[in-house]
């Protein structure tokens, strides 16, 4: 369910590119600081967006400073100086990473993921207490969307809806305190969440059918046993693809909204092109995936 | 009053011309249309009313004479209408005012379900970020009513604002870029041409 926010590399430039890759490092050793070294391998761009996006709206310009890696000490690399956006976007990527390896373990008794899950435990009780408002709420949010996947939930929107909520939660950190900012925050992540889980959804259509998992769209659509999934996705891409770029619109509008005082064309660049080829990307399936893979 | 020149985006000093420009393409932004139904569009409200007063202000100020903006365009607004149903009347209502579950209770006590019925379960939808559904109850109440322009204004919405997003996209260069298919494409092509016109472009082919 993961790394679906990405820039459009593309149309940025050098100095926006380093820019991204600089929260993108600085969050990946906060995750080393904070938890430990292995929780660090979880991490994924959409936590980088959440990164840059708060630290953008937030009052003081962030110092880029040139640091090495673990990866590679010798050569350093420009990294975003930790600030209070950075914690709080480690902590909430450590949380949802683990909740997905439990998830696997769940569903599939994946002993891979069992084993994954060891060295996340001290830090998950770090996280309760640090955040435990946060805590509670995804936990909460995770109970009710495997509630609906168990009961089979035809609607997509009603399944979306609870990692929709989620991701609403996880925008709106807790210390910020202006109301109208909350509220635009909020629905923005409402709206990116919701995409998320649908282009998901829509992603795993082929992979769903052999495995027989639950998969909302199948279910809305009633996908009967034998149809081609190829055929089955005609029938139905107009309407997802028209919610979907729907959705995007309202990601859109919030963030027109809200008072970002940094990094504004980066943030521009992720909303208005990079969401956009990701969906556009798995709409035509077309067989090269190519130049998307790490930054 | 926030610095005008601020709120328009633009560097203090700016001519006539690029205030006109930038005032014309934050109105469109920020239009009400572009936020029907959104939870937020009290907020693009309160923005609209900076821009047109910033606006109003520069243009005041340039001493050519105070120019009334007319931004407010076609606003989908539900109250001040005239409808036989005061029930219908009291639940559009409580939607302009984002009280989205008492709407949403008030319709489902409804047994009759006409064509306003289903466009206002659409617009609870679309409050509630459930555009699939929003689309379906819409779509619903324009079969039912086709003659509504209201619904079917609704409806256009929706596709209006898809291509809006994409456009935005687009003006920031999406997909303008070539890819290697195109440049290979491009290529062999041009070789075609260079060999019609008796030379060579690539020359093993």
């Amino acid at each position: 369910m993961f790394g679906y926010i990405t820039p459009y590399k593309e149309e940025l430039k050098i100095r926006e590119y380093s820019l991204f890759k600089a929260y993108y490092c600085s969050l990946c050793k906060t995750l080393g600081k904070e938890f430990n070294q292995i929780v660090r391998m979880g991490l994924n761009y959409d936590f980088a967006f959440l990164a840059l996006l708060l630290s953008s709206i937030d009052r003081d310009r962030d110092a880029i400073n040139m640091e090495g890696c673990i990866i590679n000490p010798v050569k350093k690399k420009p990294v975003v100086k930790c600030n209070r956006n950075i914690v709080y976007s480690a902590y909430m990527s450590m949380l949802l990473i683990y909740y997905k390896l439990l998830d696997d373990w769940k569903d599939h008794h994946s002993f891979i993921a069992l084993s994954a899950m060891l060295p996340y435990l001290a830090s998950m009780k770090k996280a309760k207490k640090v955040y435990y408002d946060k805590y509670m709420d995804i936990s909460n949010h995770l109970k009710s969307l495997s509630i609906l996947e168990k009961n089979q939930c035809s609607v997509i929107d009603e399944s979306a809806d609870a990692f929709a909520k989620l991701m609403q939660s996880l925008f709106t950190a807790p210390y910020i305190n202006d109301e109208k900012t909350i509220r635009i925050l909020g629905w923005m992540g409402y709206n990116l969440g919701r995409w998320i889980y649908i282009i998901d959804a829509f992603n795993d259509i082929e992979k769903d059918i052999k495995q027989k998992n639950y998969n909302p769209i199948l279910l809305q659509y009633q996908y009967s046993h034998g149809e081609e999934w190829t055929a089955f996705i005609d029938r139905i891409k107009e309407p997802v693809e028209r919610s979907l770029t729907f959705t995007l619109d309202n990601v859109s509008k919030s963030f027109e909204l809200l008072d970002v005082k940094y990094n504004r064309t980066v943030l521009e660049n992720i909303i208005y092109m990079g969401l956009r080829r990701k969906m556009d990307q798995i709409f035509v399936r077309k067989g090269c995936n190519s130049n998307e893979k790490s930054i | 009053m926030k610095n005008p020149y601020e709120v328009l985006g633009i560097r203090e000093g700016a001519s006539e011309e690029e205030i006109k420009r930038a005032y014309r393409d934050l109105a469109r932004k920020y239009h009400p249309d572009q936020y029907a139904n959104n939870p937020l569009s009290d907020l693009a409200q309160e923005k609209m009313k900076e821009i047109n007063e910033a606006y109003d202000f520069l243009m005041k100020n340039k001493g050519s004479g105070y120019q009334q903006t007319n931004s407010g365009g076609n606003q989908s607004s539900y109250t001040g209408r005239s409808y036989g149903n005061n029930q219908y009347m009291h639940i559009r209502h409580l939607i302009e005012m984002g009280n989205v579950a008492e709407a949403e209770r008030l319709l489902e006590s409804i047994t009759t379900r006409d064509a306003e019925w289903y466009f206002l379960k659409g617009a609870v939808y679309i409050r509630r970020g459930w555009y699939d559904q929003a689309y379906r109850y819409i779509q619903r109440a324009v079969e039912m009513n086709p003659g509504n322009a209201e619904y079917r204004a609704a409806l256009n919405n929706i596709s209006f604002r898809n291509t809006a997003y994409r456009n935005v996209g687009r003006g920031m260069g999406y997909g303008t870029g070539a890819s290697p298919c195109d440049i290979c494409t491009s290529l062999i092509c041009a070789d075609c041409c260079c060999e019609c016109m008796g030379g060579d472009l690539i020359s093993c082919c």
